[in-house]
């Protein structure tokens, strides 16, 4: 009677073997469907009920912090700062993920970081506290700076992005309007989707980081790229002449390219630039042709300035495409002039002045400073190094004086700061339909040594036809905020 | 003793615990401790891994449910030694178990008033939709686990007797069916608990318990199939006719179908088993404390363990149930007489299908029904129930031996571990 017992001995392995088959399909195959399912709030806990390391402004004010909470997740993100810094520490949602630094730097303040773990753990015990390994992100921007960025744009809609030239790290970057973060990051899914979709159906779209999410036309500040690839090119010197004309006419068309106001302009490429001839530099984009879109991708058009934000990261900047010259000559001119198919983020332009100011080389952009571990030690410093070469340092050069000038006796001269010489260009966008042009600043500051560079963006800010308005309402701006920096530096 | 040793160091693998927990942890390891020198003394000749695989899982238990929560964990020390005080005692009163096959229809019928006890009025209770409780002063106890062992013994004691009827093809059916009236009994106890005390997973482990030791008894494999028949017809016809095991099997066909309502124990169940994954996330670092899990300390404890151990823990389980039903078996195959042989295997049976029921049904192999996981969930019935029947496989473990010495001292072949 061995026989059946056996029978049954083995009838009882095979059920034991198929638990450890259904085991293996649910924990194994099936695992990854299972713990990612939508209804599985498993994965969303773990993520939201530890406390998040702090982000905080490098003047040590308190960006995003978690504090405790009475519901399932423990702890619940909040953003004192709130519209402040809404586009750059981005929110954590339980509806729409992460954005900003909360997205880019998720490892680092949820403690994932192997190294901020290993650095934090001083006893075993600490293995199993979760707060002990999450990480606090520094900004590179100060709460201050910040504050001065944004009561220099007023309610006016618009950008202005401070950095360091040397470095790139950011000092400011604001766009109005924006956003406080802190209702994204509720807990309740149907008032999160409620707030996004209010916050969408604004048309002023204050979701939007227009520092380095949107492309607007650079107008005349273009014209620092115009004259780089110029100078590099060797298509011209800063003393090559130019005519002296209301307007020149365009190939392969019976349209005409005119200076603003229908002003005589022209002379060298020097005083074109401080004057912020059109005709010069129409002509410039029309002799460089098919060479200047290669000049100009060097800066970073047809490409995306890296920053370390996302969702949404930073847009693409757009210009004539590659050897469409013999179909298209037109677009060169306009292209010459920061206008036509050319349209970049103020971040870009930034970039463009820090390229002058750092001597051709342009940085690589960046929000987060350092990552300290849970007791306050720096884990990582960062140091990203130059993110490409603009322009050669004898271009920057060149173009440095230019920018002086445009800023003593050209049409920046509102942006003069008593007791330091400023370098920057305007300019007046032209856009399509009857909107007022944006108004642009770009430029850095003090010019022997420059400490910041700035870009000031005022949509639909200009008034028509009259190149001066980049620098009657952008310059002022770019001078005060600079002032102010240099005045009481931020660090 | 190896394995004696490996036990030890899973219980201490637990995490940072308060002080009164490892006071605990000391006392759970000295009664093991106690369980193994007793069975020495007691059975010496006794296969050595029953213990060990027993506390092994007790072990995993306990932890899990200390994790859960600290009152539980306490009262289920105290369980455990009692538990283990009930197995000395067993292994100590009962010297031999043909003792207890003296006493088959006594304990039969023991066994049949305990499973029908909850029915009673005053002393029965309800507990999450199923009438397997009673309650006697302040003690709360399912007698459910007693009759196990109660009613195993009363199966092997009869179909013991009768088998060479049951067994002999030529002999008129009349006589047969006479003969199988006690089992077709049975049956229709097993039946009485499916309609009455809502209770699926009892109903199904008396069943296959019955017809198993009748399978083994007689090695005719029509009884077996027969009994099969018959279960799933009257199944279909529970399924047809009470809505409460409709609704078992409508949500084991399709628990994402009422995923918040019905379904949320099983669906959750899958995904805890899920996020676990293979290595788990770390003992007391699952979801548990926040999203709640029906019946998590008894029903359900084995999907925390799926969580917070992964696939690791929950293999380690299944082995060590299977490790433990292969001990079992053994004994039974190595017993010299009937009763021991059926006693045995019918008890191991028990164990395991009662393991695969649970660990099944949590994990959607089959409907879920509310039945313990041996040793491993909370609980003070099962735990000295199951202490008791590896009491009784001990005993008849160190008996087998003694006997194959006795008869054939050259062949003399001691149950040697797996």
């Amino acid at each position: 009677m061995n026989t059946p017992i056996r029978r049954v001995g083995y009838v009882v392995a095979g059920l034991m073997v198929l638990l450890i088959a259904q085991l293996t399909y649910l924990q194994v195959i099936e695992a990854d469907s299972l713990a990612n399912d939508p209804r599985n709030v498993r994965a969303l806990i773990r993520d939201f009920s530890r406390a998040r390391g702090d982000i905080v402004t490098a003047d040590g004010e308190v960006v995003a912090r978690s504090i405790p909470s009475d519901d399932i997740f423990e702890w619940q993100r909040e953003y004192p700062l709130g519209a402040l810094f809404g586009h750059v520490s981005g929110f954590q949602s339980i509806v729409y993920g992460n954005s900003g630094i909360e997205r880019e730097y998720n490892r680092e303040l949820s403690g994932r970081d192997p190294v901020v773990r290993i650095q934090s753990i001083t006893d075993l015990s600490e293995v199993f506290v979760d707060e002990a390994q999450t990480g606090t992100v520094v900004l590179t921007m100060t709460a201050q700076a910040q504050q001065l960025v944004r009561d220099a744009l007023g309610d006016r809609r618009g950008s202005i992005v401070v950095m360091e030239p040397k470095t790139g790290a950011i000092v400011a970057m604001y766009s109005n309007p924006s956003y406080d973060p802190t209702p994204l990051a509720g807990h309740n899914t149907q008032t999160v989707q409620d707030a996004y979709t209010l916050l969408n159906l604004d048309p002023a779209k204050p979701m939007l980081p227009r520092a380095y999410a949107e492309i607007y036309p650079p107008g005349s500040t273009f014209k620092i790229v115009t004259t780089a690839s110029a100078l590099d090119t060797g298509t011209a010197t800063p003393d090559t002449g130019f005519p002296v004309v209301r307007e020149i006419d365009l190939p392969q068309t019976s349209n005409t390219l005119s200076n603003f106001g229908g002003a005589n302009c022209g002379g060298s490429l020097f005083e074109s630039f401080v004057r912020s001839c059109n005709t010069t530099f129409g002509l410039l984009g029309l002799e460089m042709g098919n060479a200047f879109v290669p000049a100009m991708d060097r800066f970073g058009i047809h490409d995306r300035v890296p920053i370390d934000l996302s969702n949404p990261g930073p847009s693409r900047s757009l210009g004539p495409a590659p050897d469409s010259f013999a179909e298209n000559q037109p677009e060169f001119a306009y292209a010459g002039i920061g206008q036509g198919l050319v349209a970049t983020t103020p971040l870009q332009m930034a970039m463009v002045a820090a390229s002058v100011a750092n001597g051709g080389l342009a940085p690589t952009a960046h929000v987060a400073g350092q990552i300290l571990d849970a007791r306050g030690a720096v884990v990582r410093t960062m140091n990203p190094g130059p993110w490409r070469r603009a322009m050669s340092p004898e271009a920057a050069a060149a173009i440095n004086e230019m920018m002086v000038a445009v800023v003593e006796r050209g049409t920046g001269r509102n942006a003069q700061i008593p007791g330091v010489t400023v370098a920057g260009k305007t300019g007046t966008a032209q856009v399509d339909g009857d909107r007022s042009p944006h108004a642009w600043f770009v430029g850095y500051a003090p010019a022997e040594n420059p400490q910041f560079a700035i870009a000031v963006l005022i949509e639909n800010g200009g008034e028509g036809g009259d190149e001066a308005t980049g620098g009657r309402v952008a310059a002022p701006i770019a001078a005060n905020v600079l002032g102010q920096l240099l005045a009481t530096p931020p660090r | 003793m190896a394995i004696s040793g490996y036990v030890l160091v899973a219980l201490s693998d637990a995490p940072d615990l308060p002080p009164d927990l490892w006071v605990l942890l000391a006392a759970m390891i000295g009664l093991f401790v106690v369980a193994h020198f007793a069975v020495r003394r007691l059975a010496p000749r006794a296969t050595p891994v029953l213990v060990p695989l027993a506390a092994f899982l007790n072990g995993i238990g306990f932890v899990m449910i200390s994790r859960l929560d600290r009152d539980l964990a306490r009262t289920q020390a105290i369980w455990t030694a009692l538990g283990i005080i009930a197995f000395v005692a067993t292994l100590f009163a009962v010297r031999r178990v043909r003792d207890l096959e003296r006493y088959r229809y006594t304990f039969g019928l023991l066994g049949l008033l305990a499973l029908l006890m909850p029915l009673a009025p005053v002393i029965g209770r309800t507990v999450n939709g199923a009438r397997i409780w009673v309650k006697i002063g302040p003690a709360q106890v399912q007698p459910g686990e007693a009759a196990k062992v109660l009613l195993v013994i009363f199966f092997a004691g009869y179909l013991a007797e009768k088998r060479e009827l049951l067994g002999a093809g030529s002999m008129k059916s009349g006589w047969v069916f006479r003969h199988l009236m006690p089992l077709v009994a049975a049956w229709a106890v097993s039946m009485l608990v499916l309609i009455f005390q809502k209770d699926l997973g009892t109903s199904l482990l008396v069943f296959v318990m019955f017809a198993s030791i009748v399978y083994m008894a007689t090695n005719r494999i029509r009884y077996l199939l027969g009994g099969i028949i018959v279960f799933l017809a009257s199944a279909a016809i529970a399924y047809r006719m009470f809505d409460h095991v409709r609704a078992r099997v409508d949500i084991w066909l399709d628990p994402f179908a009422d995923a918040q309502d019905r379904g949320y124990q099983l669906v959750q169940a899958l995904f805890a088993f899920g996020s676990g994954g293979f290595t788990g996330t770390g003992l007391g670092l699952g979801s548990v404390d926040k999203i709640k899990i029906p019946a998590v300390e008894t029903d359900s404890l084995f999907v925390v363990i799926g969580e917070e151990l992964g696939l690791l823990g929950t293999a380690a389980i299944v082995i060590a149930v299977l490790m433990l039903a292969g001990a079992g078996f053994r004994v039974a195959t190595t017993s010299r007489r009937v009763f021991n042989k059926l006693f045995a295997g019918g008890l191991t049976t028990v164990v395991a299908i009662q393991a695969f029921v649970i660990i099944g049904g949590i994990t959607r192999v089959i409907p879920l029904t509310g039945v313990t996981l041996p040793f491993v969930s909370y609980g003070g019935s099962s735990l000295l129930a199951n202490w008791i029947i590896v009491a009784l496989l001990i005993r008849m473990s160190d008996e087998a031996a003694n006997d194959a010495e006795a008869s054939i001292d050259e062949l003399a072949e001691p149950a040697v571990p797996v």
